[in-house]
């Protein structure tokens, strides 16, 4: 579920609403870092608190040859290179910055805020980050605030460019998540048996995400239960999310559906996206001896809505020649549901069936790519990335890219240049 | 084939072969330290954050040397296998998802035999010829 799948809205009529919107949402993570950088260290403890800022950026370029669609990194992206721009700085860079602070030796804080493209364009910093962190025992760290599920290996860490190998993380599997933090609680557990390090990590919560024209995306009663487990250069992953999905800017239009009558109370219960369930299952493994490294993931996101069911994967292989780490990726996203649907038998319910349709076509990603480039780790702290993609779109979908004009075909495989500059500091 | 690239191609190698050609390193200890030995998957779980504490419960605290000093490239090549950028890359997946920071690091083998001698459940590293008579040095078995 993505962008993709809302009808193309006009993005100039952003309003001030949206910032108002933002502030309930940040609230609860705000006051919980007041309280606890004012009232932590007064518990008794006599170390100052320490105090860390680190902070993280890309500054890319990307081209597209697909001149009638655009070619985005984020879900919610509201340009990229092809139609937009023909070399776009905008898909892949951003600058993220967070603060760290250690009170004792049990409580933390980090708030983190990234700047990056948004559904309206801006670059405007969003929380990414923001919680308070207390170790029950060694092993059980309980969080409470904004945190980032972690739904994929990577999730995580998925927007520090340096931190990852190739240039952007794969969207065939990155992008089958809409909602990428929640606003609750997060249990981790760590145990370690022999030399294996295993993390077990449970986390409660629920979001609100903007989208254009004030509407927004609910995502209720988030829940995902992740494992990583670690040993020597091999690492296994394993996650289990859900959450309960929920898009305004769909309502009034399923509602129309729903004045027909049973028939169309029958549409609309089978497509909405109204606290409709989303499950997504995902493995991955990684294996990283040094000199070179292969890492993959496989992941299924499900629900009973025009989302449907979607399955991805890819697999990422490297060789490590003093600085220089070429590399070569192979992904896969295909689309289990249809690409349309007959609608309602009435001449009146015809523009609805039309839109219906559209949200199907839309929705469908089904697609291949294969990716070759290297990264240079020129200077410490910084990395310099070059990639080719040659994206193959499948059943006339138009896979990951967005902004289709009327004239796109797809019939044509899409190739994106990419170079980046990624630095940690 | 232009003489630059074959300068870089060249620049490329001899890096390569330096990796391969290392002056040595050695883990210490302070002299009270529990440590006796340890394994290199050990010592690598500790410097990577993944192990902060003994089999037999004693606290490990691990003392970096920074990326400018000649012993931190040596170190991590020569007992991780790892580069400085493969270290980098480590932690800042650890530092951004505030899972932790990195070890405490210091500019020389002086700075670090000072450091070590603060606190009996660190351990570190330096040249040989840098170890003073407080610190021991430490057998890293297979």
């Amino acid at each position: 579920m993505d962008s993709r799948t809302l009808p193309e809205t006009n993005n100039s009529t952003v309003s001030t609403r949206l910032s108002m919107k933002q502030l309930p949402a940040i609230r609860l993570s705000h006051v919980l870092l007041i309280v606890s950088f004012i009232a932590l260290p007064v518990r008794g403890d006599v170390t100052a608190p320490s105090w860390n800022i680190n902070g993280f950026g890309t500054l890319g370029v990307a081209h597209s040859d697909e001149d009638q669609a655009d070619f985005t990194t984020g879900l919610l992206a509201d340009e990229g290179a092809g139609y937009s721009d023909e070399w776009s700085l905008k898909v892949d860079s951003k600058v993220g910055v967070q603060l760290t602070a250690n009170f004792a030796s049990k409580f933390k804080a980090v708030l983190q805020v990234v700047s990056e493209q948004g559904h309206d364009g801006s670059f405007d910093p969003q929380i990414e980050w923001a919680n308070v962190s207390y170790d029950i025992t060694p092993e059980l760290t309980v969080r409470i605030g904004r945190t980032v599920q972690p739904s994929f290996m990577t999730s995580e860490y998925r927007k520090v460019g340096y931190a990852n190998p190739t240039v952007r993380p794969p969207a065939e599997v990155y992008n089958l998540v809409p909602v990428t933090n929640s606003d609750g609680i997060d249990v981790s557990y760590q145990s370690r048996f022999n030399e294996v390090t295993n993390t077990l990590h449970l986390l409660f919560g629920k979001k609100t995400t903007d989208l254009p024209d004030g509407f927004e995306m609910e995502s209720d009663d988030s829940f995902t239960l992740a494992n990583t487990l670690e040993w020597r250069d091999t690492t296994l992953f394993a996650a289990y999310s859900q959450t309960d999905l929920t898009v305004d800017v769909l309502t009034p239009f399923f509602n129309g559906f729903r004045a027909f009558g049973p028939e169309g109370e029958y549409i609309a219960d089978r497509f909405d996206l109204d606290d409709t369930t989303v499950r997504i299952i995902s493995l991955g493994g990684r294996y990283d001896p040094g000199t070179w490294f292969i890492l993959g993931e496989w992941a299924n996101n499900r629900s009973r809505s025009f989302v449907g069911e979607h399955r991805g994967w890819y697999l990422t292989g490297g060789v490590r020649i003093a600085s220089l780490t070429p590399y070569l990726t192979f992904a896969d996203q295909r689309a289990k549901g249809d690409l349309s649907h007959p609608g309602l038998p009435f001449p009146q319910a015809q523009p609805l069936n039309e839109t219906l349709n559209l949200l199907l076509s839309q929705n469908t990603s089904d697609q291949s790519r294969i990716a070759v480039g290297a990264r240079w780790d020129f200077a410490p702290s910084v990395a310099l990335k070059v990639q080719y993609d040659r994206i193959d779109l499948r059943r006339g979908t138009r896979g990951v890219l967005s902004n289709t004009q009327p004239g796109f075909e797809g019939d044509e495989p899409v190739s994106v240049f990419s170079t980046t500059v990624d630095f940690v500091f | 084939m232009p003489l630059f690239l074959k300068k870089i191609i060249m620049t490329g190698l001899l890096s390569t072969l330096g990796n391969l050609v290392y002056a040595e390193v050695v883990v210490v200890v302070p002299n009270e330290s529990p440590i006796q030995e340890l394994t290199s998957l050990q010592l690598s779980d500790i410097y990577l954050g993944r192990l902060t504490q003994l089999p037999g419960g004693e606290p490990v605290r691990p003392i970096d040397q920074t990326e400018q000093t000649p012993a931190h490239g040596e170190f991590y090549q020569q007992y991780l296998g790892r580069t400085p950028a493969q270290i980098r890359s480590h932690w800042s997946r650890l530092i951004f998802t505030g899972r932790g920071q990195p070890p405490k690091a210091v500019r020389s083998n002086d700075d670090m035999a000072r450091e070590l001698s603060r606190n009996p459940n660190t351990i570190g590293y330096m040249a040989p010829e840098a170890v003073p008579d407080s610190l021991r040095i430490l057998t890293i078995g297979s």
